[in-house]
């Protein structure tokens, strides 16, 4: 019985070629779509991580608390010695590095402009942040000098300075809250698509900043980099605990851009919206398919109900022809949003300069094909499309037999 | 041939059907009360629009009457449920209509053998039956064709095996020649004159054609939804 119904609704389905194939073409953009639309958007997510993480956060930091709020100078981490000397011994830390941050006022011989004074540890920062690949002038502090700052272009740009000029920082001093001012020499370039680190910081050696800012060996963050992303994601791992002690906070980038998160959250829920959108559009052309289809045949669905069929084999030989059209468009569809989007996962997408939910593209996206693009969207497809077949099924279930033969002449 | 008891497999009482077209009530049968024994070959004739369509689909459970009681093989039609009486239509009643018997996607073998399918048949059993059934009718090695690659008798000719293939008591023909000229038609008649007296199954066909009317043994002609006249030959 299974096979006859199977080869009813295949040979019915390309009875009407046409009919079938701008169907099941319809259908198949959708699925097409939907594959589509799901690659780039994880694409997007791990760019938008990569970018945040790679580029300066770091997967996690340590801070002393409120410091990130208050951004006070003098609330260093606790404890630092003790700290460091875990991190170092932790399996899941693959790179750490110190950093000070004081806002400062930079000044040329043209301008001056308002800045976050960033220190850093050269050796580490590298491993941790991309400044050093930013680099388009100079370098990131290859030369043994404490004299050398690392600035953005545009920063370059509105000091109207360029590599080996002159420009003096002015600070505030931990406690005693006096001005402190020394003098650099710009000895690297970077550009980075993000304005904020473009033009509104400047990077000097760990040393010199903690002089300047007579915090002693002090530092306000530890950015770290894990060995998987995964791990920085993961609340219930005892990392956050154990570093968030002596009234110091551990923090994963989940919370230091909790906007991100958040947006992943809402993109996931803008596809589910897409989803139903697409495929009501889905349904109602394969109904209107369906019953064209159905009321040419009005007479064979006559006689295959005199001779016997009950209403429900009736019924079952139109939802295995909605099953047949659906299969149809599911090939046609995967094939399509597999092409498409291998095609874009090689050349990518070029979003870069844009900005989307606080952080800057920096790469081009590159759409990721997953497994459940390729079963949970096709089987979504499949039984949205019976869904739509059971109103005709209904329909021909319900039908009169003499109606049907008497309708045909 | 067999010799079973002759017992009454349809039996019509005060028949009545009136349909509704837009509003205007149309009396397509007037009380029809008739009794067919099994093995019959009977012909009911009449002019277009004097009921016989609508008798044959009451007769055989496609239609209600609006008024008056059918018994199929003893058993009341209209106190069977849906499932019941598709079930009932499939083990009792064969059917051959006036054209477009054949469901076209499928192959004269798969045409046959579908009420077998509903009915559970081992694979085996039915392409037996189904080879056997076409020689009966006189096709040969068409197994494998469409409907659309044969004539119009050979697809009537089908239309019978496929009736006549699980059995039935009763096989139920509407016009069956209409459609065929009048050399294709008597040959048709022929053979299901002469399988009815072979299978001792009981055969009920409409028809106007006067040369159709020839091979009947009984004749029940109607007339505005009425029994005119009811004849044995
Ligand atoms: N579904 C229907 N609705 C309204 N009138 C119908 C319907 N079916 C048949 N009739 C009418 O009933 C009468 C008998 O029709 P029918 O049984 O088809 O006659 P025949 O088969 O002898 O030509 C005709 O007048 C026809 O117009
Ligand atoms: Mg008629």
């Amino acid at each position: 019985m299974f096979l006859i119904l199977i080869k009813l609704a295949w040979r019915n389905i390309l009875r009407n070629k046409r009919r079938t194939i701008i169907a099941s073409i319809a259908i198949s953009i959708g699925l097409a779509a939907l594959i589509f639309g799901d690659a780039f958007m994880i694409g997007m997510m791990e760019n938008l991580i990569k970018t945040a993480t790679d580029s300066f956060i770091g997967d996690a930091q340590i801070h002393q608390q409120e410091f990130r709020d208050t951004r006070e100078v003098s609330m260093t981490i606790q404890e630092l010695d003790e700290v460091g000397a875990n991190l170092a011994k932790e399996a899941n830390v693959q790179y750490f590095t110190r950093r000070t941050f004081a806002p400062g006022m930079i000044a040329s011989s043209a301008n001056r402009s308002a800045i976050n004074l960033v220190g850093v540890q050269p050796s580490t920062e590298k491993l941790l942040s991309q400044i050093d690949d930013a680099i388009i002038g100079g370098g990131f502090f290859e030369k043994a000098n404490e004299h050398d700052i690392v600035i953005g272009s545009k920063l370059a740009e509105i000091l109207e300075v360029a590599l080996g000029d002159k420009v003096v920082v002015t600070v505030v001093q931990a406690k005693s809250g006096d001005y402190f001012e020394d003098w650099f020499r710009v000895s690297g370039i970077y550009y980075f698509a993000d304005a904020a680190m473009n033009s509104g910081m400047a990077f000097v050696r760990l040393k010199k900043a903690q002089q300047m800012l007579a915090i002693g060996p002090n530092v306000h963050e530890i950015a770290i980099k894990f060995t998987s992303t995964e791990y920085g994601q993961d609340k219930q791992v005892p990392f956050w605990k154990t570093y968030s002690q002596h009234g110091n906070e551990a923090l994963s980038w989940t919370e230091i851009l909790p906007q991100l998160p958040k947006v992943f959250a809402m993109s996931e829920y803008s596809k589910y919206i897409m989803g139903i959108v697409l495929f009501g559009v889905v349904i109602f052309g394969i109904i209107n398919t369906l019953f064209m289809s159905l009321y040419e045949r009005m007479f064979e669905f006559g006689v295959l109900r005199a001779v016997g069929t009950r209403s429900f084999g009736m019924a079952r030989i139109v939802l295995f022809e909605a099953g047949a059209l659906a299969v149809v468009s599911i090939l046609l569809g995967a094939i399509l949003g597999f092409v498409l989007t291998t095609i874009f996962a090689n050349i990518g997408i070029d979003y870069t300069g844009n900005e989307m939910m606080g952080v800057t593209v920096q790469e081009f996206i590159y759409p990721v094909l997953t497994i459940e693009q390729f079963t949970v969207y096709p089987l979504a497809v499949f039984i949205f499309t019976i869904v739509a077949g059971l109103y005709p099924a209904w329909h021909v279930a319900k039908m009169s037999p003499v109606d049907a033969m008497r309708r045909s002449f | 041939m067999e010799q079973t008891q002759k017992t009454d497999v349809i039996v019509t009482e005060g028949v009545t059907k009136v349909y509704d077209a837009d509003g205007i009530p149309v009396n397509a049968l007037n009380g029809v009360d008739l009794t067919i024994q099994s093995g019959e070959f009977t012909a009911i004739v009449g002019p277009s629009g004097s009921g016989k369509t609508t008798f044959l689909n009451i007769i055989s459970g496609l239609d209600a009457p609006t008024e008056g009681k059918v018994l199929l093989s003893g058993k009341v039609l209209s106190e069977m449920g849906g499932n019941e009486l598709s079930d009932f239509r499939r083990d009792n009643i064969g059917f051959i209509f006036q054209a477009y018997n054949l469901i076209p996607v499928l192959t004269v073998e798969e045409n046959v053998e579908y009420i077998m399918l509903l009915a559970g048949v081992p694979k085996a059993e039915r392409h037996d039956r189904v080879v056997a059934m076409l020689e009966t009718v006189g096709l040969k090695d068409v197994e494998d064709r469409l409907p659309t690659q044969l004539s119009g008798g050979q697809q009537q000719r089908v239309a019978i095996a496929r009736a006549m293939v699980s059995e039935p008591a009763i096989i139920l023909a509407d016009e069956p020649t209409a459609n065929l000229d009048s050399k294709t038609g008597a040959a048709l008649l022929d053979m299901m004159s002469q399988l009815n007296a072979e299978t001792g199954m009981t055969f009920i066909f409409s028809t106007h054609d006067p040369m159709v009317m020839e091979s009947a043994r009984r004749l029940i002609t109607l007339c505005d939804g009425q029994i005119d006249t009811d004849e044995m030959k």
